[in-house]
Parts: structure tokens; sequence; C-alpha cells
């Protein structure tokens, strides 16, 4: 199974061809196996019929020669009749009278007359069961019969050398085409394969195009012929323009969030605006009063400079908030002074206690850009005001070690959902209901490469975001 | 008388026409054996030719395995003349007479040849002692009696000399018998190896001739002795010792190797003689 894993992560334009290649050469073996068996057969039935026309056509003129014992003639017919096959074929027969001893040889130096005939008649077979051994020399022999007895016997050797050799260039070139065939029907495939999956290839290339933005194939590439294939590309365009118009409503309700945490903040905004308007009525009552009185007026007008200057805070507060023009600004001490004084006047309204602690040196901070950090920082404080409860506590926390801008946020309030804790830690779909608060959060952390950590312990949540420290100019 | 004469022989004549035109309807018969060069094609039709040619007759040319058999059919009159041997011609020397000997090499002569494998280191007859041989035919005088004669001067005989002796019925049997390692050595025609050296070197090179034997008459045409007076056998022994004169007996000679047929008497074959009577223990 392990030495399958790198066939299996092969591309299938690869591993069709091979296996096409794989089964041409199990065709090509069995094929082989096929042609060289019946060859093999041929040339059985080819040497058995030498043999047996060999030793019948000499029984027959050998038979009175040989009842006579005449030397010479069996000599005569023998040399006459290797002649006569060219000697190609036949590279010795002996003829052995009655007793066994050698009549005569067509090599009587081999086989000189008078001796022993039993050892030229080693492994010889009948001339019918001559088979290919791939031994070069076969050896026949047979009796030989003369009116209806025998007279003798007859053992030849025959030289198959040239079928041996018919047989290896067969197999060699067996083997040759078999192997030409097959790469050939391989690259066949490989192109044939390639042109048939060119638009999954053409699929799986748009959809890894831009950094996962898939984007959709042009109609003109949907190959038609294929009903399949083009419905599966249609299907992807589909889901290209569903994904985009996702893509865009999450963008319309980032921008829209800024709106509704500011529109969360309003009834108590609306309290830190009224609550200076009541004092700087009363204090124009009393100017109006003691008009006469210098030291009167000149106290009551110091009030009411102090009280408009928190009116201006708040109301720049406000303003840098919502302004859409604050792309490429840094972030400072000063946003998060801003975070206090419109997150203040909800933590009074809710009675909760605000611990605040900012703790980060300027040069961490201005590794940040400002809007998004604002608008983590602000979105989680709203969650934790929301989640503390009446007369909890909230803390915010900015530090920074060498190489991150920690932002810690926490409340007393009880433990997150699950669902929260999915909108806010992974990335599939939203869960129905809620808002979209906690998703634009881990959105904002996930495009600033940073990291979210919720953790719970003591009765205490707390979400910690670690944003790398990698120069400005995030937007 | 005359007219008496005449009608007889006249009569004769009508009586006698018919046998002519018989005796000229029947075929010259003339025996050959394969004892000289073995069924050669082209020089039995050109013998035939020749001999059908200068004696105006059809020819007929009849071959037996056998010195014997030729005898016998010459004998008995199966055929009217032959080429044969000096050994039967003097086994028969009554009853066949001489039709003209050939002449090889500028004379009558030949002799026989012991031979042996080419790469025998034998030396002479003495070291073929207990091996095989090859013989001719029995009444071979070339290719049997020289050899037998031989033996039978130091008390041997083929049977207890050598291991094993064959009869191959031919002199080139002999020479391939011998050539190919049938047989250790081989009693041979000297013509026939010559001629063979001449026109099948590969055959004579696997053998090497150990030993000659003096000249002897060379083998001789015959016909039975009470025959000599046909006019046939006249023709025919004409034919053959005007070989050397008629164009297609020049042609016949050549493909022999011989240079001519000429008349010869018996005292030709004394060598012959001589040794037949070494053999018979004489």
């Amino acid at each position: 199974m392990i030495a399958m894993q790198p066939f299996r992560n092969m591309p299938v334009t690869l591993r069709v061809p091979l296996i096409t290649a794989a089964l041409m050469i199990v065709l090509g073996l069995v094929a082989s196996q096929s042609v060289l068996g019946a060859l093999d057969r041929v040339q059985d039935a080819r040497m058995s019929e030498t043999a047996r026309l060999h030793v019948e056509g000499l029984s027959v003129a050998l038979g009175p020669s040989v009842l006579r014992q005449d030397v010479w003639e069996v000599y005569d017919i023998l040399d006459r009749a290797r002649q006569a096959s060219d000697g190609q074929r036949l590279l010795l027969t002996v003829v052995a009278d009655e007793r066994g001893l050698v009549l005569a040889a067509t090599d009587p130096r081999r086989a000189p007359v008078g001796v022993d005939a039993a050892a030229f008649g080693d492994g010889a077979v009948a001339p019918e069961a001559v088979r290919m051994t791939g031994d070069p020399v076969l050896r026949v022999s047979a009796p030989l019969q003369y009116q209806g007895r025998t007279v003798g016997g007859i053992v030849t050797e025959l030289d198959v050398t040239d079928l041996l050799a018919e047989r290896w260039q067969m197999t060699l070139w067996l083997l040759l085409g078999n192997a030409m065939a097959t790469a050939l029907l391989a690259f066949g495939g490989w192109l044939a394969v390639a042109h048939i999956l060119r638009p999954v290839g053409a699929l799986a290339q748009a959809m890894d195009a831009s950094g996962g933005a898939p984007r959709p194939i042009p109609t003109a590439e949907i190959p038609h012929g294929d009903p399949g294939l083009a419905r599966l590309i249609e299907t992807y365009n589909q889901m290209t323009t569903a994904v985009e118009e996702r893509a865009e409503a999450e963008r319309r309700l980032a921008d829209r969030e800024r709106f509704v945490s500011l529109g969360r903040l309003s009834s108590a905004l609306a309290h830190e605006v009224n609550n200076p308007l009541g004092g700087l009525l009363n204090t124009a009552d009393t100017i109006r009063t003691y008009a006469d009185r210098p030291d009167v007026v000149r106290q009551s007008a110091e009030l009411m400079q102090r009280g408009l200057a928190h009116l201006r805070d708040v109301t720049r507060a406000m303003l840098d908030q919502n302004r859409l023009d604050r792309a490429g600004q840094v972030l400072r001490p000063e946003d998060f002074e801003d975070l206090r004084l419109l997150f203040e006047p909800e933590a009074h309204r809710r009675n909760l206690a605000l611990a605040w602690e900012v703790q980060a040196g300027a040069a961490a901070l201005t590794s940040q850009p400002a809007a998004p950090v604002r608008q983590v920082a602000l979105n989680l404080l709203l969650n934790a005001a929301a989640a503390a409860g009446p007369n909890g506590q909230v803390g915010l926390r900015v530090s920074n070690d060498m190489d991150r801008l920690c932002i810690l946020v926490s409340n007393t309030g009880s433990a997150m959902s699950e669902a929260d804790l999915r909108r806010l830690l992974a990335s599939g779909p939203l869960p129905p209901g809620g808002g979209v608060g906690l998703r634009l959060v881990h959105d904002i952390v996930s495009e600033l490469g940073g990291t979210l950590h919720h953790d719970r312990a003591d009765g205490r949540t707390m979400i910690r975001v670690a944003l790398p420290m990698m120069g400005v100019g995030h937007a | 008388m005359h007219t008496r004469r005449s009608a007889m022989l006249a009569g004769a004549a009508f009586c006698a026409a018919p046998m002519v035109r018989a005796q000229g309807n029947v075929p010259f018969r003339f025996a050959l054996t394969p004892v000289f060069l073995d069924n050669d094609a082209a020089v039995i039709s050109a013998l035939r030719t020749a001999l059908a040619e200068a004696m105006a007759s059809e020819i007929e040319l009849v071959q037996r395995r056998t010195y014997q058999e030729i005898t016998g059919a010459l004998l008995d009159g199966s055929v009217d003349a032959a080429w044969t041997c000096g050994y039967p011609y003097l086994q028969h020397r009554d009853q066949l007479s001489l039709l003209g000997v050939p002449v090889w090499r500028g004379a009558p002569l030949y002799q026989s040849y012991l031979i042996v494998a080419a790469d025998d280191d034998a030396a002479s007859l003495a070291d073929l002692k207990g091996g095989t041989h090859a013989f001719s035919d029995p009444d071979s005088n070339s290719g049997c009696l020289v050899t037998a004669s031989d033996l039978a001067r130091i008390g041997a005989s083929p049977d207890g000399f050598f291991s094993r002796s064959i009869f191959t019925y031919g002199h080139r049997n002999v020479v391939r018998a011998v050539a190919g390692g049938l047989t250790r050595s081989g009693s041979v025609d000297g013509y026939v190896w010559e001629v063979l050296n001449s026109v099948e070197p590969d055959l004579t090179a696997r053998t090497r001739v150990i030993s000659r034997s003096e000249e002897l008459g060379f083998p001789p045409f015959v016909a039975r002795s009470d025959r000599m007076e046909e006019i046939r056998i006249t023709a025919c022994m004409a034919a053959l010792q005007g070989l050397a004169t008629a164009d297609k007996g020049q042609e016949v000679l050549r493909l022999l190797f011989l240079d001519a047929v000429v008349p010869a008497n018996r005292a030709l074959f004394d060598g012959i003689a001589v040794r037949m009577a070494a053999l018979a223990g004489g």
C-alpha cells in the first residue's frame, strides 16, 4: 500500500497511460508466449516429420543391405543420403546390426564399424516423440524393420541450431515489436487522455488561480461535446459567481459593522453628549444671573470651556471611527484613548468596572494599521461588555513582545457560546442567527496575519489577539 | 552352273535377308562395370555414340555391378563384348579373346595403389595389419588380386591379416571408403585414382598412396573366342581400335583420360598371371 502511494499521487493524465502501458505489456507477454508456443509446436512437428521421413526412408533403402551385413552398401546409402540432405540437418546417422554393433555410420571416424552402438543412443527418442529441448543436437533412434522383422537399428543426430536461432530471433523480434507497440500505444494513450482531461486541467487551474479567488472558465473553453464535463464546468462557473457575490456581501456587511458598533454605542454616547449639555446650560444661566460678577463669569466660562472640549473630543472620536479615509494611517496611543472615550460611557451605562491598560510602546503600535486594529478592539470590547452582565468587569490590555502586538480583552461574564466561538475562531460558514461582529474580528486578524486565542479561566473569558509586527501598510 | 550358283546365292540371300535384317535390328550389347568410373553418364553416352557411329549399329551399354556378372553374361552370350579386367580375362583365357587394350600415359599398363587416409601414418602393407580394408571387387586385379597376392607371399590372407575387409564394387568407392574413414586402407586401381586426382582432387586429397605395384596389363576389351570371327565382333574390334582416329572416339578417350586402344596379346598380362599363381600358392 505504501508503494502504491506515489502512484496514487500521480496526475491522472500520467496514471492512465501508465495503466495502458502495463496492460499492453501484459497483453504483449501473453501474445508472445502464445506465438512462441505455436512456433514450438510447429518446430516440434517439423522435427518429428523430418526424423520420421529420414528414418523411414533409410529403413526402406537399408533393409536388404543390413540383412546382408553389407558394410559398404550401408555406408554408401548413408553417405549419399547425407549428401542429398546437404548434411545441414543430419549430423550423424549410425546403423547398427541385430547385435547392436555399428554396421556403418555417416561419420565412420566417430562411429567405427563394429563398435557398440548403444553409446550413440543415449538420450535418443523415437521420431514421433522428438521435441525441441533447447539442446542444439537432438537424437532420434528407431528400430530398422525389414520384411516384418527388426534387422537392426538407426540412431540419428539432428542439428537444430538453425531452429534455435530462428526461435531466438523470433523472440527478439516479438520483444522489440511489443516494446515499440507498447511505447506507441502508451504515448497515444497519454495524448488521448491528456486531450480528454484538458478541460479538467483548466478547471483545476481556474480553481487554484489568484490565491483562492476562483475565476470562471470562458464559455469558449467549455467542451460542449462532453455533456458531463460541460455541466461540471457550468456548475463551477455558477459557483464562482456565488462566491463573488458572497465576498461582496461580506465586504458590505463589514462596512456596515462599523456603523453597527457605533449604533451599539449611540445611547451611551447620547448620554455622554447630554450630560455636559445640562452642565453647560446651568453655567449659561449662572453667567446670565451673575453677569456683573467677573469672577463668577470667568469661572463659569472655564467650566463651559471644559464641557465643550469634552464634547469636541467625543465627536472627534466618533468621526475618527467612522471616517472611511483612514486607510494607511498607523496605530497610535491616541487611538486607544479614542476607544476609551467611546467605550467608557457604555461601560458606565452597563455599570461595569473597566480595567484599561495600554503598555505597548509607540514603536509596536505604529507597526499596525489604525482602522482595522481599532475595529477589532472595539468589537471585542462591545462583545465583552454585552457578555459581562451587570456589575461585571471588562478589561483591555495592550502589550507587546519582540515581534508581536498583543491585545487581550477579558470579561467576567458567562462563557462564550459554541456558535460565538465558531464565529470568532473558525473560517467555516456562519452559523445561523447572531451578528457578524466576531466573524469580522476573525477575518481582519487573518488578513493582518495574526492569531486569535480564546481562554476561559477563573470565571473570566479572555480573547487574545496576537498581531505580527511586520511594518506598516496593511489596509 | 553359274545360273544355279546364282540361284542358290539368291535363295540364300533371300533366306538370309530377314536374318540379316533381324540381326541389324538387335543392338550390339557392350558390357561395362562401374569398377572404372562410377556411373559417369557423360562417358557412357559418349562411348555409346562413338561405337554406334563406328560400327553403324545400335549399341546397348549394359552395366553390371561385378566382374563376375559381366563374365557370366559374356560367356552365356547375353552380351557381345565387354570392358573387363585382366584378372577375369586370365581366369577365362580359354574362352575369351582380346579386342584391344587402352593406352594410358603412353603404354597399355597401369598399377595397383595401396591407399590410406591422408592423416594415417602407415608406410607399407605391413603397417595395416589388424585394420579394416576396402577391396573393389574379388575379380579385380588392382582392386584385390595385387594386395591378396602380396599377402599370400608373406603367408597371410586378407581375412586373417585385416580385422575386416569389405568389397565396395568400384574403385571410386574404395577411395570414398578410405577418405570417409569407413576403412583404414584400400586397394585401388592406380589409373582410377590418378583420374580422380584430376577430376575430384578434394576426394583423393583425403587419401595417401603408400605403395604402388609393378606395372601390369591395363584392363582390356574382350569377347568370346568362339565369336571372334563374327562381323559385329570384328566391327567392334575395329571401332575400339579406331577410337583414336574418329572424332567421337577421341572425345571418349579424352573423357576417359586415355590415349588410344591398341591390339595386344596375352603376354601383356603375364604380370597378372604371376600374381594369380602367387595367390594360388604357386
